[in-house]
């Protein structure tokens, strides 16, 4: 076999996208007829050099290298262990520049307007409610409404400083935005490791473009918590406060801390007095400006939630009405996330911003409204349902993978809780080639981007692509079998 | 200014790494001495290991160990052993883990696969060839642990405290070695055996001659101020690392005052004397303050009350939510 570029990839003719169709659905890399779309070009020639074996090779280089590192991420339900290697496919996802801007300026647009409407709740005269915007006791009775978070000022007036929004392209090739994460959105640490492990085992993918990096995220991050420090950047003592190693995301938790060059904390190793924050340490006790919180809200503090846990810090939403100390998300960002508030927010950004959405929202039928309701259960077959209180995947009815018992079931729960649900169209997820055994198959894929707002927006380039390892499958969810892939957002063409 | 319990967990992480060390060292010795010997001598000369390792009260709840291959898989893979290499390693790995955002991800790394070479250990204790590699693959890897701590590792008060320890275990190790050679009137463990025990073999010859006696290596082991392995070597690293942590943490200032205190008496005072007089009350004697600068530095490091102090004031009492969020 001949070594076609000297780093001795095989020059024979590739089976591996053998059979690969492409006309399903709309596919990143190939259009309809079968003819690759051009930012992919030399990367399907890349692999087209390649065969199987040495693609499953790579891959079990990848898989190594996150396991000797730790990259892992929790899977409770497991019985065997709890710790998973992170799962990653070779092939990436490209994003070419003009696209991407297109992208950012829509999530900014979509995360600005988020801000706003959380302001107005907890901060200003909801005037979104009495204007009737969004119905006021759809908010009130969202379980992410945080009465304790009333009156509380944020720094920048930024209640959500990371959201992670995901985003899917349907079957006409537009991006959809599918789910606001405004609380802890997780993945980032599993980006940039992505691209570290590509660039250790796939150097040579890298030649034929110029991409955006993404080291740079502990910069963004510890500048954007920074800039929330109550008494000014300078000096100002970050701490990330973490539930412990059994959580799921303590990988990203440390993560975070070391590319900021902070300290990891867990709710033990803080403490209030006189409604200041501090951490313990061997010389004492050490003031913290800003706490960049990965513990949900009803754990933050035990003497104003759940206070039979002890992952949190006790005294805390007493210093943060102080104003002694700044956190990260704010607290109550749960009730713009809700998936109940979600089909509102294209009105939220026509009230706040006067502009229409540059990234649409999926059709959403909201179950509350009895004609839209009737409408869906008739038509369940052919949609999703998605309980409003659920993450991760879990609890979604896909209409067309569902047999007539689920149906039924669904319907039923439905009607007995119409606020506890939404129903969406069944979006025909993008798909990318991704190794299959002894090929590469189509499989569908999302993105979760990253937004990090406080004096200025910023959106991270490229974010977590999931994608979902199965043949048909439109669950992305890494716990529930999902897999990632490497986001290349590329560099724009020079002039 | 370092965390309580970041401090804990590599002081803990120092200790752990230190005793897998250890108890590789005495198994590989076990695996290859002891299968000469008669079963009585082999029983007796394990239990004078287990003594050495300070795991006589493990041993008591794991029942008595009739044969070599038991001894073998109590000390190596039993994991309800605390002393054990897999608990050991096991310790080590789940303390860095809890600070893998302030070492060095070298650091990290090498713990993390020492502890990931684990499924090999469950087919080793009946193979002795296999034996001997899994521990020659124990402590290299502790050793290139070490190496990165030495070598890759801020010297911050997190290298301090897991300094700190590593000599603290290792000079409980060589006390109890000497007091278990002391108290056996057999003299199973000679002095050749406790060089061997502490690697110390080939720096003693250099030293002193290849015909080593007891009451030598005794003191050798002690006082040798050129020798890593000796308490007073150990004892001056300890105090050296616990003077670099700031001066701030004046709740380390009596484990500080006792390592000098006890580094003084191995160097200029008593203990040489005790050795000639009453050699085995001496050793005990010094056991037992070895354990107290232990527990010293616990205590300096996270006061015992500090926590329940602290809930004390919000929280009424009430089972603690370990569930993740």
């Amino acid at each position: 076999m001949a070594d076609v570029d000297g780093n001795g990839h095989s020059g024979s003719p590739s089976m591996l996208l053998d059979g690969y169709d492409a006309s399903r659905v709309y596919d990143e890399v190939f259009d309809a007829n079968g003819a690759v779309r051009g930012a992919y070009s030399r990367i399907v020639e890349r692999f087209s050099e390649l065969d199987a074996a040495e693609l499953q090779r790579l891959g079990e280089l990848v898989a190594g290298e996150f396991r000797r590192q730790g990259i892992t991420f929790t899977v409770y339900s497991e019985d065997e262990g709890t710790e998973r290697i992170w799962p990653m496919d070779l092939f990436p996802r490209l994003i070419a520049a003009t696209e991407w801007e297109e992208l950012a300026r829509g999530l900014s647009q979509r995360v600005a307007a988020l801000n706003c409407f959380l302001s107005d709740l907890y901060s200003g005269e909801a005037a979104v409610l009495a204007d009737g915007v969004v119905p006021r006791w759809l908010v009130v009775s969202s379980r992410g409404f945080e009465r304790n978070a009333m009156g509380i000022t944020v720094p920048h007036g930024a209640h959500c400083n990371i959201a992670g929004i995901d985003v899917v392209r349907g079957a006409d090739g537009r991006y959809q935005v599918l789910e606001d994460n405004l609380r802890n959105p997780s993945g980032i640490s599993y980006v940039i490791e992505n691209r570290a492990a590509m660039a250790k085992v796939c150097s040579w993918l890298f030649d034929d473009h110029t991409v955006q990096p993404t080291e740079q995220y502990g910069r963004m991050l510890r500048s954007t918590l920074e800039s929330m420090a109550p008494g000014g950047s300078d000096h100002a003592r970050i701490v990330v406060l973490t539930p412990g190693i059994f959580n799921s995301a303590y990988f990203e938790h440390a993560f975070l801390a070391r590319s900021m060059g902070v300290e990891l904390v867990e709710g033990r190793d803080l403490v209030v007095e006189d409604h200041t924050v501090y951490s313990r340490t061997i010389e004492g006790l050490v003031k913290v400006d800003v706490v960049y919180r990965r513990i949900d809200d009803d754990f933050l503090d035990p003497v104003a939630f759940r206070p039979d846990s002890s992952l949190g810090v006790p005294g805390l939403l007493g210093a943060l009405r102080a104003g002694t100390v700044a956190v990260c998300n704010a607290l109550g960002n749960g009730v713009a996330d809700d998936k109940a508030v979600y089909p509102y927010v294209p009105d939220l950004i026509r009230y706040y911003l006067g502009a229409e959405p540059i990234i649409d929202n999926v059709a959403t039928y909201t179950m509350w409204d009895a004609d839209q309701r009737d409408e869906a259960l008739g038509r369940l077959h052919e949609l999703v349902a998605k309980p409003v209180g659920e993450s991760g995947g879990y609890g979604v009815l896909i209409g067309p993978h569902a047999s007539e018992q689920e149906l039924q079931a669904a319907r039923e729960a439905i009607t007995a809780e119409p606020r506890e649900w939404i129903v969406q169209e069944l979006v025909q997820l993008s798909t990318l080639p991704a190794l299959a055994e002894d090929r590469l198959e189509p499989r569908h894929l999302d993105l979760r981007p990253f937004v990090l707002t406080a004096e200025r927006t910023e959106v991270f380039p490229g974010g977590l692509t999931r994608v979902a390892m199965r043949r048909g499958s439109l669950i992305v969810n890494s716990s529930q079998g999902g897999g990632s892939k490497d986001t290349w957002v590329l560099a724009p063409e020079p002039p | 200014m370092i965390l309580a319990r970041h401090a804990e967990a590599l002081f803990w992480a120092g200790r752990y790494l230190e005793r897998a060390e250890n108890t590789s060292r005495c198994l590989n010795y076990a695996a290859n001495s002891i299968t000469h010997l008669r079963d009585e001598e082999a029983r007796v000369e394990g239990g004078l290991l287990v003594k050495t390792l300070g795991l006589e009260e493990e041993l008591r709840a794991a029942g008595p160990l009739e044969s070599r291959p038991q001894l073998i898989a109590f000390l190596l893979s039993d994991s309800d052993n605390p002393g054990s290499v897999v608990s050991s390693v096991s310790a080590v790995r789940e303390n860095l883990r809890s600070v893998r955002d302030r070492i060095p991800i070298e650091l990290w790394e090498e713990a993390n696969g020492l502890y990931l070479r684990f499924p090999f250990l469950g087919h080793a204790n009946d193979a002795p060839k296999e034996l001997h590699e899994v521990l020659l693959m124990v402590r290299r890897a502790c050793l290139a642990v070490s190496g990165v701590l030495n070598e890759g590792m801020r010297r911050d008060e997190g290298h301090a405290l897991m300094v700190v320890g590593r000599m603290l275990e290792r000079s409980i190790f060589t006390v109890n070695l000497l007091e278990a050679s002391c108290s056996d009137p057999r003299g199973a463990l000679d002095a050749s055996r406790m060089l061997r025990l502490t690697s110390s073999t080939q720096a003693y010859h250099r030293q002193h001659g290849n015909a080593p006696d007891f009451e030598g290596v005794v003191r050798y082991l002690l006082h040798a101020a050129d020798l890593p392995r000796s308490v007073r070597s150990c004892l001056s690293c300890a105090e050296e690392s616990l003077n670099s942590l700031a001066s701030g943490a004046s709740a380390l200032d009596r484990p500080r005052q006792r390592a000098a205190l006890v580094r003084s008496r191995l160097e200029f005072g008593d203990v040489s004397d005790g050795l000639a007089s009453a050699p085995l009350q001496t050793l005990s004697e010094l056991a037992l303050e070895l354990a107290a600068l232990a527990a010293d530095v616990q205590a300096g490091i996270v006061p015992p009350l500090a926590l329940a102090e602290i809930h004390s004031q919000y929280l009424r009492p009430g089972p603690a939510d370990g569930a993740a969020s």
